[in-house]
């Protein structure tokens, strides 16, 4: 079931155009990662979608509710990790809680922001002051306050730039967590690795909305499949038979390593080691080679310029 | 739940407020200053210039509308009468305790929020802008006035001390409590509004600061034009006057909304 709909959205800052006609769909329950170089239009497209600001032209719903409609219903349905934590903070980690959550209907405030300190693992230092916190925790109490609503439909831009490898970790723990919850989870992040740790489909924004699919799809999409065999007896008899195999579309030798591609990987791969065999070859190691999500990255930006 | 929202903002600045030193010091010790400084200038006039005062044109017509509106002051030596005189400008002059801490409080209300970046997180959430715009001009209006209220007391007490009770009779009338409890919280909202929404569209607290200046001038103008004795509030004009204010607050709490842009705000303050 989509719960986020982006149709046409377009957003121009006088002639500067930040986002230029961007659709796409986020299933519940799913985390999308966004990706793009800076200035490409991701915290835009998170505020036009969080009904902080108006989209030029297009439109978006977040559930049930248009993000340039019901902005109060909206905001009860989404939570929202802005790219810097903004506390107030002169007041304690459980003041500044208990007065976001006062905007919310229905909430058992006290018991609420117990549960999310806690979660976050800020429960002892409740009374310190948000301006003792150190950035990871400033990181961790941002996103308790955008779950104290319990909202299904989580923003987080940019949850773990300018943490330390240890706290970005638990960040990405975190949303880990979350995601497992069911949670839909639209994350705007320059690491590729933590998108592709993370998310279940990457989206590329340069402006434009370059690509959307799974990291899986994206690399098949961009690049062949490339099995890899590596033989403890490299050489030309065994390269010889490969060549005979009508399925072999590319075939090249990198040291010990034959790099194929084949018509159908997945059907190819037995015959073709059965040949490899047949023609004495030893193999050691049969693979797949995984081009990086950062090289397909690199390949839409490029293509883009 | 607007009530609520309204509150809970309410009690967020309160706390912000009171943590800063600065900020209480203006609330409780300015207000003092302007009461004693009242005080001090009745005193001067009636120790040093005396019945000669009333000679100057521009208190002549003040005293003329003074005695118009309470019969029973020309009943006294002109000295007295103007002590009455310059007595009954407290209420006016007392705007001034509202309209500084207006300047000084409210012009950091949007600003603090943008450059603490928490505006962002306030705005995602279900407030709407009258709510949070209106949960911070009360959150300095209610000190504001309570702290007024508070000075007139003392102000009260001074003139008694000072032996000058038996002039009270003359200076407590209807226009005062019209003035005190209907006048000063209209201006004092109306104050904090603008200074909101100066604050709001300012690029620093600096330039809200310079921008909510000139919400001062008109209550100024106002002691002026009442001193000099162009116009004497009578009980009507000064329930007319207050009433029109009240219309005013609303007016401008709908301007204040609107002149809000969030999208500006958010986008361009960096």
């Amino acid at each position: 079931m989509k719960i986020i709909e982006a149709c046409h959205l377009t957003k121009k800052f006088g002639e500067l155009t930040a986002v230029e006609d961007l659709s796409l769909t986020v299933e519940q329950g799913e985390v999308l990662g966004f990706l793009g170089p800076n200035g490409a239009g991701k915290t835009t497209t998170i505020r036009m979608l969080s009904g902080i600001i108006s989209p030029t032209s297009g439109y978006a719903w977040i559930g049930d509710y248009r993000t340039d409609g019901e902005i109060e219903h909206l905001h009860e349905s989404i939570g929202l990790l802005t790219e810097t934590p903004g506390f107030y903070e002169k007041l304690s980690a459980r003041r500044n809680l208990e007065f976001f959550a006062g905007f919310y209907p229905n909430i058992e405030i006290k018991a609420r922001v117990e549960k999310y300190l806690k979660t976050m693992g800020l429960w002892e230092r409740r009374q310190s002051r948000v301006g003792t916190f150190s950035k990871g925790m400033k990181q961790r109490l941002a996103l308790a306050r955008a779950l104290l609503h319990e909202p299904k439909v989580l923003f987080l831009d940019e949850p773990t730039a300018g943490l330390d490898p240890e706290a970005a970790r638990e960040v990405r723990e975190l949303v880990k967590k979350l995601s497992s919850e069911g949670r839909t989870i639209f994350l705007s992040t320059h690491n590729l690795t933590e998108a592709e740790q993370l998310c279940h489909r990457i989206a590329v924004i340069r402006t434009k909305l370059l690509a959307v699919d799974s990291g899986q799809n994206l690399r098949h999409r961009f690049f062949r499949r490339e099995a890899v065999i590596r033989l403890d007896n490299p050489g030309g008899t065994v390269v010889e038979a490969v060549k005979k195999l009508a399925f072999v579309e590319d075939l090249r030798e990198e040291a010990d390593r034959l790099v194929l591609v084949l018509s159908e990987p997945d059907k190819n791969r037995p015959e073709l080691v059965n040949a490899i065999v047949g023609a004495g070859g030893r193999i050691l190691e049969v693979s797949e080679r995984e081009h990086p999500l950062e090289e397909i990255y690199l390949k839409l930006m490029r293509e883009e310029k | 739940m607007s009530r609520k929202r309204i509150i809970n903002v309410l009690l967020k600045e309160w706390q912000f407020l009171f943590t800063d030193i600065n900020s209480v010091l203006l609330v409780t010790l300015v207000p003092l200053l302007i009461v004693g400084q009242l005080i001090l200038y009745v005193w001067l006039g009636a120790t040093f210039a005396g019945e000669s005062a009333l000679n100057i044109n521009i208190f002549q017509n003040a005293l003329a509308n003074l005695q118009s509106a309470t019969p029973t002051v020309a009943a006294l030596s002109g000295s007295e009468q103007f002590q009455v005189l310059l007595l009954s400008q407290f209420n006016l002059f007392m705007l001034l305790i509202p309209l500084m801490i207006a300047v000084s409080v409210a012009t950091f209300s949007i600003v603090d929020e943008k450059l603490s970046g928490s505006l962002e997180a306030l705005l995602a959430t279900p407030v709407k802008t009258w709510e949070l715009l209106l949960g911070k001009a009360l959150a300095g209006a209610i000190p504001a006035l309570m702290v007024t209220w508070i000075c007139a007391g003392v102000f009260l007490l001074a003139v008694a001390i000072m032996g000058w009770g038996y002039l009270l009779g003359m200076v407590v009338t209807p226009v005062w409590f019209i003035s005190l409890f209907l006048f000063t919280p209209a201006v004092t909202v109306l104050s904090f509004l603008l200074g909101v929404i100066g604050s709001s569209r300012a690029r620093d607290a600096k330039g809200a600061q310079n921008l909510v200046v000139f919400v001062v001038l008109p209550v100024l103008a106002l002691i002026t034009i009442q001193v000099t004795g162009i116009i004497w509030f009578t009980t009507l004009s000064a329930l007319l006057l207050a009433l029109g204010i009240v219309l005013a607050d609303v007016i401008v709490l709908r301007i204040a909304v609107r002149l809000f842009q969030r999208e500006s705000i958010i986008v361009q303050w960096r």
